[in-house]
């Protein structure tokens, strides 16, 4: 994931460029090594770079890696001549390459010819059985020709073997969630908490699908990760406050007849609320109506 | 015995940086032979997966606190399950996995050619220093010893009078040897520098690393007690808030 540093350093690359003030080389090194998807910018600022013979040859050795990252970027923008032509640029270089034969793969992928694109990959695969992004590619395509289930099984068998790759987790996750099977995604974002606990994001994805799986112990367990999503982003991430407001109320209503355990949820509940109407009375102070109409209607 | 002996400049010519310079070009064309001699190395899948699983489990060792206690438990005799659970290796695989790497002709061939591009040039160039440069006082180790490093430093003094702080050229060499890392990384990029030291320690400790990682990875899981973390969140964020909205 990004950090912030990174991203401020990128936007600032990003308009010195588009202003005309030079240092594009340094743009896409920064752009290949956060693995960020800007390919418009990349396809623009690179075709110059590469269509530029002086320019080409300052950079030596790392052109070749530059014509990969533009062929990748028109490909991701339809471009299909540019991307066709950097591959045999790179092809006529690295004749029995595997990362040529991967971009290949890729060059059909973008055109629709699936039948061919997968023989490309199975070949790939049977050189080298543990690629990593050949397999991803294989479940990009399953997801791209609208076989989910096929994308969920290819993906459930890589992380059998790489299961310590929290991108994939996170995309199975993402998968789960728009099947609505919730007790699998579930199990995904406890993955992903496990192996980067300080990251907000995955609490609060978590604690959404508990709270949408329901039922009294889901709903106490995602009250909780939502207070921990507070915590770790000192009380900023507005879905997180909603999210103990929508909680408070849901167990309130599901455990009527039952004892309240009441420790401290009155409190996070009414703190929660109010550093909501704070944050909408500075950022959108028009929609603070709906806000305190909505919270009313909750605390019954 | 603090006798000031003076060195003739003519040494430190003559001895001392031609064989820094011999061991520095010694190592960047050790660096070039090995480049060209690195076969690729398809990944062991069985290897892989392991080293995986024990990322895997290190995670869930180390954020423990913060899933809920049901799923920690679930995943905890996942791993740790007699019959087969990820981590459990029973004792009649162990042996095997050491037998086989020394019987893989493959691994076996690419053990020899790491082991000896390092062993010939250090065996040639000590016994080349032996030959020309022992017999005389080399140079003066700015601090003072005591008696026990004689042997070691002094090896082609006979004298048993002399000072232990004036060496002999072989501990020149050595100091060159484990002191010449930092230079060549410089020379030769970050990750390529002649880990000579590193690679000893490789030699010894080989075979045995992945049966007894997974064994020392279940025990360690085994022991873990849950302490779910979260509810203490709640109050962190009572807390956060409380601050935030004051």
């Amino acid at each position: 994931m990004v950090s912030k540093t990174e991203e401020t350093q990128l936007n600032r690359l990003e308009n010195q460029v588009d202003n005309g003030g030079g240092g594009a080389w340094e743009y896409l090194c920064l752009v290949r090594k956060l693995k960020v998807r800007r390919s418009e910018k990349v396809l623009k600022y690179g075709l110059s770079i590469l269509n530029d013979p002086k320019k080409r040859s300052a950079l030596g050795p790392e052109e070749w890696t530059l014509y990969e990252q533009v062929a990748i970027a028109a490909m991701d923008c339809q471009c299909l001549n540019v991307a066709k032509d950097c591959k045999k640029a790179l092809l006529k270089k690295f004749p029995e390459s595997k990362r040529v034969g991967r971009l290949e793969g890729m060059l059909l992928e973008a055109k629709g010819l699936w039948a061919e694109a997968e023989k490309v990959y199975s070949s790939l695969l049977e050189d080298n059985p543990l690629d990593q992004v050949i397999h991803k590619r294989k479940v990009a395509m399953a997801k791209a020709q609208g076989n989910i289930s096929g994308a969920i099984e290819s993906l459930n068998k890589y992380l059998e073997i790489f299961m310590a790759d929290h991108d994939a987790w996170r995309e199975l996750a993402e998968i789960y969630v728009s099947l609505q099977m919730y007790k699998q995604a579930a199990f995904c974002y406890e993955e992903l908490i496990l192996s980067q606990p300080t990251v907000p994001l995955y609490h609060l994805a978590y604690a959404d699908v508990l709270y949408t799986l329901g039922g009294l112990e889901n709903l106490q367990t995602s009250k909780k990760y939502y207070a921990s999503t507070i915590d770790l982003t000192g009380g900023k991430n507005t879905r997180a406050l909603l999210g103990v407001c929508l909680c408070t109320s849901a167990i309130g209503q599901v455990s009527k007849g039952r004892n309240k355990e009441d420790k401290e949820s009155p409190e996070l509940q009414s703190l929660a609320a109010k550093a909501l109407e704070k944050e909408y009375r500075q950022k959108a102070d028009d929609k603070l109506g709906l806000l305190t109409s909505a919270l009313r209607s909750l605390k019954i | 015995m603090a006798e000031d002996l003076v060195l003739d400049t003519a040494i430190r010519d003559w001895v001392l940086i031609p064989l820094s310079v011999v061991m520095v070009l010694i190592g960047i064309l050790r660096y070039f032979v090995s480049k060209l001699m690195r076969s690729f190395q398809v990944p062991d899948p069985k290897i892989v997966k392991e080293g995986q699983v024990i990322v895997r489990a290190r995670n869930l060792r180390g954020a423990a606190n913060f899933i809920p206690p049901k799923s920690f438990r679930s995943r905890r005799v996942y791993f740790s399950n007699e019959e087969n659970g990820l981590l459990f290796v029973p004792k009649g695989q162990a042996q095997n996995a050491q037998a086989q790497m020394f019987s893989d002709p493959n691994m076996a061939m690419d053990m020899m050619k790491k082991n000896l591009s390092m062993i010939i040039p250090q065996t040639l160039t000590f016994a080349w220093v032996n030959f020309f440069f022992s017999g005389f006082v080399a140079a003066k180790i700015p601090f003072p010893l005591t008696q026990r490093f004689r042997s070691m430093l002094q090896n082609g003094i006979d004298l048993s009078t002399v000072d232990v702080s004036y060496v002999s050229s072989r501990s020149w060499y050595f100091l060159n040897l484990f002191g010449l890392r930092g230079l060549f990384s410089l020379i030769l990029g970050e990750e390529n520098a002649m880990d000579d030291t590193q690679r000893m320690m490789q030699m010894g400790g080989f075979g045995f690393d992945p049966s007894k990682s997974l064994s020392a990875e279940k025990d360690g899981l085994d022991i873990v007690q849950h302490e779910w973390a979260l509810p203490k969140f709640e109050h962190r964020a009572e807390a956060v808030l409380k601050k935030l909205v004051s």
